[in-house]
Formats: structure tokens, sequence, C-alpha cells
């Protein structure tokens, strides 16, 4: 099975096929995805901003990471949940769409930022607060965190803007919307 | 009447894209230190702070996204207003916006002074709730008028 057949099945299971159906579903997903944004964007832009140095400088850099680690986690696992229902969805036409693959691949480096600045700076708060100054290991990993999400929520944004390729969807599918 | 003008701004198919983008990330720095915010007042994030520090740290940061958001949106809105205009999904988020920053910069704010270092009563959180309420209610009619 090709990655475009798993896009196909994907998009004709029911569940899928049904948020393709309501006209409000989809929409009512998409918000929620927004409404999740701005509380796990906040919550990214304030810890990024803590180690930037120029918010809550008066509060230690653990007590700012420790107290939204499970309001972040919380507020990540509903914005990918909304992400997949949409992208399940409309599975075959986002396989075209590569506004799409760009944000599936600033999630990827993403996770590489994750692997690469949580051992020494997110998971290691206490260390940054007892350090003279900042750690310059710490300020770019902030910076980084910033300009990715930042790119995600703009090339989001992008996947709107691409038509769907009409001549190269399948046609039992086409029927079905 | 037609007028003689044409709208700068139509005249690059990338301004609106771009406008939009600056849109969504006001929209992620206001409405994200805003909640953050009414998350403490209910008892959840930052309880090392009491509300009031935490909304004064997030002050300059929710002006910063909101003044991003109120230029770019008007800029959107200018690029065909009378679509807007009439659209009842725009309507209704104007006015729901309106609403939401009236009430977080009166009652909420209130609510957020008055609160104590560990929290305020089930009042202050109902506020805090109809606050969130009334913020998300302005982002569901936002993707509502782009589908209807």
């Amino acid at each position: 099975m090709s990655l475009l057949e798993f896009c196909q099945w994907v998009q004709s299971t029911d569940l899928f096929s049904a948020i393709r159906g309501s006209w409000y579903v989809y929409p009512s997903i998409m918000s929620l995805h927004l409404t999740g944004i701005a509380i796990f964007g906040g919550m990214v832009l304030v810890v990024d901003l803590r180690l930037l140095g120029v918010a809550l400088r008066n509060t230690p850099v653990a007590d700012v990471v420790n107290s939204l680690r499970t309001l972040k986690r919380a507020g990540f696992v509903l914005i990918a949940l909304c992400g997949i229902l949409m992208l399940g969805s409309k599975a075959e036409e986002y396989y075209y769409n590569v506004f799409v693959w760009a944000k599936l691949s600033l999630l990827a480096l993403v996770g590489v930022h994750a692997l690469v600045f949580r051992p020494s700076v997110y998971n290691n708060a206490a260390e940054l607060d007892r350090a003279p100054q900042m750690p310059t290991r710490a300020k770019v990993a902030a910076a980084l965190s910033l300009l990715l999400w930042i790119g995600i929520a703009c090339v989001g944004r992008g996947i709107g803007y691409v038509e769907t390729p009409i001549d190269k969807i399948h046609a039992e599918l086409i029927g079905k919307r | 009447m037609l007028l003689a003008f044409e709208n700068p701004l139509n005249e690059s198919p990338l301004t609106f894209p771009i406008l939009e983008c600056i849109h969504i990330v006001g929209f992620a720095f206001s409405v994200g230190t805003i909640g953050l915010v009414k998350l403490r007042l209910v008892g959840l994030g930052m309880r090392r702070l009491s509300p009031a520090q935490v909304a004064s740290a997030m002050a300059p940061w929710t002006l910063f996204g909101l003044g991003l958001m109120l230029t770019s949106g008007p800029l959107l809105f200018s690029s065909d207003p009378d679509m807007y205009y009439l659209n009842r999904a725009f309507q209704i988020k104007m006015v729901l916006l309106l609403l939401a920053m009236v009430f977080h910069y009166t009652v909420h704010r209130q609510v957020v002074v008055r609160a104590g270092p560990g929290g305020t009563t089930s009042a202050g959180k109902a506020v805090a709730c109809l606050s969130l309420a009334l913020w998300i209610g302005v982002i569901f009619a936002g993707i509502f008028f782009a589908f209807t």
C-alpha cells in the first residue's frame, strides 16, 4: 500500500467521512485547534521569554517550566488530536498540499529540538537558576523554539490557500464529498 | 457608488496571507497570555505566583499581541469590507471581541486585583471562565466566517 492509497483509505473510514460530510464539524475542530494554539502557544511563549530574560525575570525558571508542564502537554494533546482529525478527513487532498508537508517537517524539527535541548535546558531548569547568567544554550533553545512555533502557525495558515487538485483526487472519493 | 480607488493591499497576492500570519501570531500572543491569567484564576498553571503577579508579567505581551491583531485585522477587513460587513459570523465576531476586551479590562481586571496570593473566590473563577468563553467565542466566530 502506497502512502497515497493509505491516505485514501484513512479518508474513506466512517469517522473521517462523517467529519467531511458535516458543514460545521470541521470548522468546530479547527476552532478548537486554534483555541489550543492560543493556550499552548501562550505557555511556550512564556517559557521561552523567561529563558530569554524578557519576562518574569524575578521568577525562577524552574517555577515557570514546572508549573506549566502539565498544562502544556494537555494543550499539545488537544492541538494534535484536532490536527489529526482535520488531516484525516481530507487526507488525500492534503497528500498533495505542500504546506501540510512543510508543517509536518517543522513538527519533526520540534522533535529534534526537544531531543537536543530538553536534557540540558527544559529538564535542567534548577541548574539554569543557579548559573550566574542564563547560558547561551538556553537562549538559543528559546529563540529556536519561538521561530519554529511561529513558523508552524504561519505554514498552517498556508494549508488553506492551496486549491484542491480536483483532477488528481480519486473519483470514488469525490462522490462521497 | 464605486470609488475610483484601489486598495493597495489587493495588488499583491501575498499581502493577505502575510497579514493573516501576523494576525495569528498576534492572536497567539494576546489570547495565550490572557488565557494564562484566567487559568491561574481557576487554580491552574503558575500557582507559585499570585494572579495579580501573573497578570502584570503578561500585560505587556498581551498588549503587544492585541496591537498586532488590531492592526492586521482592520487591514484584512479593508481588502473586502462589504463581504465582511454582511457576513453574520463576522458581525458576531466583532460583538464578541468588543465584549471580550471590555470584560477583560473591567470586570476581569477587578477580580485579578482583588484576588489574594492564593487565588480567588468562586465568583472570581466564574468571571475567569466567562471571560475565557468570550475569547473562545471570538475564535469560533472567526473560523466560521471563513466557512459561511
